[in-house]
C-alpha cells in the first residue's frame, strides 16, 4: 500500500545531477531485472519533438530525457490509455511529473487506469513550457535560464500559467521523489523513498543516507511564490471566468474541435457525451429555436459543451494545462478549469490524486452535504 | 455566361446583404445561415437568422475560416425534415465540402439555397486574432490583389476559388472596377433572382477569363509545390520526421469538414489494446512512441478522407504545433482523385468512387502497387 508522502523520510543525496541520477537507476533496474520497461519522456528526432515513450532496453535510456521541461501529453492519461485493458504484468518504471501522477490515480478511481506493477517516480516539478515552444526549438536555447531560475527558487519567466500557479508541485504517491526544487546545488540529488519497494530501489544506489523533508525550506518558498502567481492570475482571468457574459465572452471564438477533451488526462470517455446522438438535433429543433430567438449559432452547444466538461472533470481537474496549450484559438482553457476546480475541489474538501483510497466525491453521499446544497 | 452587375464601390458587404435581406423581405427564404463576427471581435461564428436587422451584422465573405461552413450546415440539416427554406453563403472549398458531405449522406440539402463567391483566400486565424484591425486591412486588400502572400499557404495554390455547384455565384473579379457579378448556377438560382426582379443580362466575358487566368497559374504552381512536396514527404522515414511534433490531439480531424464519423476509429475500443500489446511493440524497437500509433492514424484519416478532400487547409490552421499538414493531405487528395478521374466537390451527380466497381479499375490497381517508389520517381523525374 502506498503511503502519504513524508511519513517515510528516507533519503539519499547522491553527487550527480537529478536527471543523470534518475537515468542511472533505471539502467540498475533494468540491469537487475527489477523491471521490463520504462515510460519516460523521450527526445525523438532532431527537429526538437518529444514525446512520451515505453522503453524497453537499457541502450535505449540514452534518448531519455525525463526532467524535460516539456509535456507533449499527460503521461498519466497516456498510461491510462495503455493499461485501460490490463495491468502489467511486469514492472514497468514510469516517471511522472506530479500532475500526470494525479492524473493516474484519478483515473484509476474511474477504472480507466490499471496501476498494478507500476514503479513510480516523481520529482518535485518546477514546471513546464507552453508545447508551441516545442515547435520552434526554443526551450533548448531557455533551458539554462530554466535551471538557474529553480536554483534561486522562483518561477521560471514563459512557463505555462497554470504551472505558475501550480501548488501542488510534490508528488504525493510516489515509490521514489527526486526533489529537484528543493536541492540548492544542481550537481547533486535528493532524492527519497516513500514505499517499501522505493526504499529497496535506493538502497542500491551510492549515496549519502539521509534524512530528506520534502517540505522544506525551499520547496515551501516555491510554494509561496506559486500562491501569489496563482492569485494573480486568478485575477487576470477574473471577468472572462466565470457568470454567463463571462463565459460568452471566454468560449465565444471556441471552434467546437473538441482538442481540449482529447488531450484532457481526465477526459477519458470512449465516447464524449457532446459527440454523441444526444447531441445531435433535428433540423426542425433549430427552425423553431429561431422563431423565438434573434439568431443561434451553428454548430450548436459551444457553451453547453464547455459546461458540460467542466461539470464531468473539475472535481478531477488537475490544472496540468494541456487544454489550453492545444487550443487552437488560444482560450485558456486550463485557467477557467483550474479556478472552477479549485472552487470545486474545496467545496467537497477533496485533493485530485492525492489519496489513492479516498473515494470520488460524487459516488459517495454523505447526508450533510444535502443540508448545504439545500442551503 | 451571364449575370447581374452591382458596383460595389469597395464594399461587397452591404450590396450582399441587400440581397440576402431582399431575399428574407420577399420570403424567397426564411432564414440565412452566414458568419458575423462574435464579440470579442477576433472571430466569426456561424449564425442561422430570420432577422433582417440581424443581418445587418454579417460577414458575408469573413477574413478567416473558424468553422467549415459544410461542418455548420450539416449540425443543421443531417437530421430530420425541413420546415424553413434555407439560404446560405460560402467559400467555394465549403460549398465542395458540402457537395462531397451530401454525397456521404452527411447533410441535406433540401430546401437550401447555395450561394458561393470568389474567394480570395482567407488569413491565418492565428494572425487574424492576434491583430484583427490589421488583418481586416489586408483582407479589405486581397481583392486588388490575387495573388498576395498573405492569405494561407493552402490557399496560394488553390485553383478552384471561384464558381462551383451553388444556385447562385456573386463573382468578385472585376479587375480595376469594383463591381460584383450576380450569377444564376442553377435553375432554383435562376428562379430566385427572377423573383428578386434581377436583370442578369450582363456579359462576364471579362470576369470569366480573368477567373481562367489566375487558375491556371494557380494549378501551375499547384503542380510545382507538389514536387516539392514529393521530395519532402515521400519517404516513411521523412514522413515520421515530419510528424514527429504530433501531439496527437486530432484536432486536424476535428475540424475537417470530411471527417464526420461520430466517434474516429482511432479512438475506438479498436485502439486500446492490453498493456503487453505496447510493451511487446517497444521490444521490437528498443523504445515505443506514446500515445501509441500517430503515423497510423494520420495514414489512415489520409485514407478514409482523401478522395473527398476539398484542400481547405482547416486541418493546418487549426494545428496547434503549426505543423504543414494541409499540403500533404492535399497532395495526397490529389494524387488520389486522379487515379479515379474525381475532383471532390466538381459533380454533385458523380458517385464517390469507393461505391462504384468498375472492372477495368482490377487491372490498374495492381500495376499501381507492384511499382516501387524508386520507378516512380525515376518516371516522375
Amino acid at each position: 500500500m502506498k503511503k502519504e508522502r513524508g511519513k517515510m523520510p528516507e533519503g539519499l543525496k547522491i553527487k550527480k545531477k537529478s536527471s543523470d541520477t534518475i537515468l542511472d537507476f533505471l539502467k540498475n533496474l533494468f540491469e537487475s531485472n527489477q523491471i521490463s520497461g520504462v515510460i519516460t519522456l523521450n527526445r525523438l528526432s532532431e527537429n526538437g519533438a518529444f514525446s512520451n515513450s515505453i522503453i524497453s532496453s537499457p541502450e535505449d535510456l540514452k534518448f531519455a530525457v525525463p526532467l524535460y521541461p516539456l509535456m507533449p501529453s499527460n503521461a498519466g492519461g497516456v498510461v491510462g490509455h495503455i493499461t485501460r485493458q490490463c495491468p502489467f504484468s511486469v514492472p514497468i518504471a514510469v516517471v511522472l511529473r506530479p500532475c500526470e501522477l494525479r492524473a493516474l490515480v484519478e483515473l484509476k478511481k474511474r477504472n480507466h487506469a490499471n496501476m498494478d506493477n507500476l514503479i513510480l517516480i516523481s520529482y518535485t516539478c518546477p514546471g513546464v513550457y507552453p508545447l508551441e515552444m516545442m515547435r520552434d526549438g526554443k526551450v533548448n536555447q531557455l533551458i539554462d535560464q530554466y535551471w538557474n531560475s529553480i536554483k534561486e527558487i522562483s518561477i521560471p519567466q514563459d512557463i505555462r500559467p497554470t504551472c505558475k500557479g501550480c501548488e501542488e508541485f510534490i508528488p504525493y504517491i510516489a515509490d521514489i521523489t527526486i526533489d529537484v526544487i528543493g536541492n540548492d546545488d544542481p550537481n547533486s540529488t535528493r532524492i527519497v523513498a516513500n514505499t517499501e519497494q522505493g526504499k529497496d530501489i535506493i538502497k542500491s544506489l551510492d549515496g549519502e543516507s539521509a534524512e530528506i523533508e520534502l517540505e522544506n525550506e525551499r520547496n515551501l518558498e516555491m510554494r509561496e511564490k506559486r500562491r501569489e502567481a496563482r492569485k494573480q492570475l486568478f485575477e487576470e482571468n477574473d471577468s472572462e471566468g466565470l457568470g454567463f457574459e463571462g463565459l460568452i465572452k471566454s468560449f465565444g471564438k471556441c471552434v467546437g474541435c473538441h482538442s481540449c477533451r482529447t488531450v484532457c488526462p481526465i477526459c477519458s470517455c470512449d465516447l464524449c457525451y457532446f459527440d454523441s446522438r444526444k447531441t445531435e438535433y433535428e433540423r426542425k429543433k433549430f427552425e423553431s429555436e429561431i422563431t423565438r430567438k434573434k439568431g443561434i449559432r451553428l454548430p450548436h452547444d459551444t457553451i453547453f459543451y464547455q459546461m458540460g466538461r467542466m461539470a464531468h472533470i473539475s472535481i478531477s481537474c488537475v490544472g496540468c494545462g494541456q487544454c489550453a496549450d492545444v487550443c487552437p484559438v488560444n482560450i485558456p482553457v486550463s485557467t477557467i478549469f483550474m479556478k472552477v476546480g479549485q472552487a470545486v475541489q474545496e467545496a467537497f474538501d477533496y485533493v485530485p490524486g492525492k489519496d489513492i483510497e479516498a473515494e470520488l466525491p460524487v459516488t459517495t453521499y454523505e447526508p450533510e452535504e444535502f443540508v448545504e446544497v439545500g442551503e | 455566361m451571364k449575370g447581374a452587375k452591382i458596383n460595389h464601390d469597395g464594399d461587397i458587404r452591404k450590396p450582399i446583404i441587400n440581397l440576402l435581406k431582399a431575399g428574407l423581405e420577399q420570403k424567397i427564404f426564411d432564414a440565412v445561415l452566414i458568419p458575423m463576427r462574435i464579440p470579442s471581435g477576433e472571430s466569426f461564428a456561424w449564425i442561422l437568422t430570420q432577422d433582417v436587422d440581424v443581418l445587418d451584422e454579417a460577414y458575408p465573405l469573413p477574413p478567416v475560416i473558424s468553422v467549415q461552413g459544410a461542418k455548420a450546415l450539416s449540425s443543421l440539416t443531417r437530421l430530420g425534415e425541413a420546415d424553413m427554406k434555407i439560404a446560405t453563403l460560402m467559400r467555394p472549398c465549403e460549398i465542395r465540402a458540402i457537395t462531397e458531405l451530401n454525397k456521404l449522406q452527411q447533410l441535406s440539402l433540401d430546401n437550401i439555397s447555395l450561394f458561393s463567391i470568389d474567394c480570395p483566400g482567407s488569413l491565418p486565424n492565428d494572425e487574424y486574432m492576434g491583430d484583427a484591425e490589421k488583418g481586416d486591412e489586408d483582407f479589405s486588400s486581397l481583392l486588388d490583389n490575387w495573388n498576395s502572400d498573405r492569405i494561407r499557404d493552402i490557399c496560394q495554390i488553390c485553383d478552384k476559388f471561384s464558381i462551383t455547384v451553388s444556385d447562385i455565384h456573386i463573382g468578385l473579379m472585376a479587375g480595376e472596377n469594383k463591381d460584383m457579378f450576380i450569377i444564376p448556377n442553377s435553375l432554383k438560382g435562376e428562379k430566385i433572382l427572377e423573383d428578386l426582379k434581377m436583370d442578369t443580362d450582363q456579359d462576364l466575358k471579362n470576369w470569366s477569363s480573368l477567373i481562367e487566368e489566375i487558375s491556371r497559374d494557380r494549378k501551375q504552381k499547384r503542380e510545382e509545390k507538389w514536387k516539392e512536396v514529393r521530395k519532402e514527404y515521400g519517404r516513411a522515414d521523412n514522413l515520421l520526421n515530419f510528424l514527429s511534433q504530433c501531439i496527437a490531439c486530432h484536432t486536424c480531424r476535428s475540424v475537417c469538414p470530411i471527417c464526420y464519423c461520430r466517434q474516429c476509429y482511432f479512438e475506438s475500443d479498436a485502439f486500446k489494446l492490453p498493456s503487453y500489446n505496447y510493451l511487446e511493440r517497444a521490444q521490437k524497437k528498443g523504445s515505443f512512441r506514446l500515445p501509441p500509433d500517430n503515423l497510423l492514424f494520420h495514414l489512415g484519416r489520409m485514407q478514409h478522407m482523401s478522395m473527398s478532400c476539398v484542400s481547405c487547409g482547416l486541418c493546418e490552421d487549426m494545428c496547434p504545433m503549426s505543423i504543414p499538414i494541409s499540403h500533404l493531405f492535399s497532395y495526397v487528395a490529389d494524387k488520389n482523385q486522379d487515379v479515379f478521374d474525381y475532383v471532390a466537390g466538381k459533380d454533385p451527380d458523380e458517385p464517390l468512387p469507393l461505391t462504384i466497381y468498375r472492372t477495368e479499375e482490377l487491372e490498374i490497381i495492381p500495376e499501381m502497387y507492384t511499382e516501387t517508389h524508386e520507378e516512380r520517381e525515376r518516371k516522375n523525374a
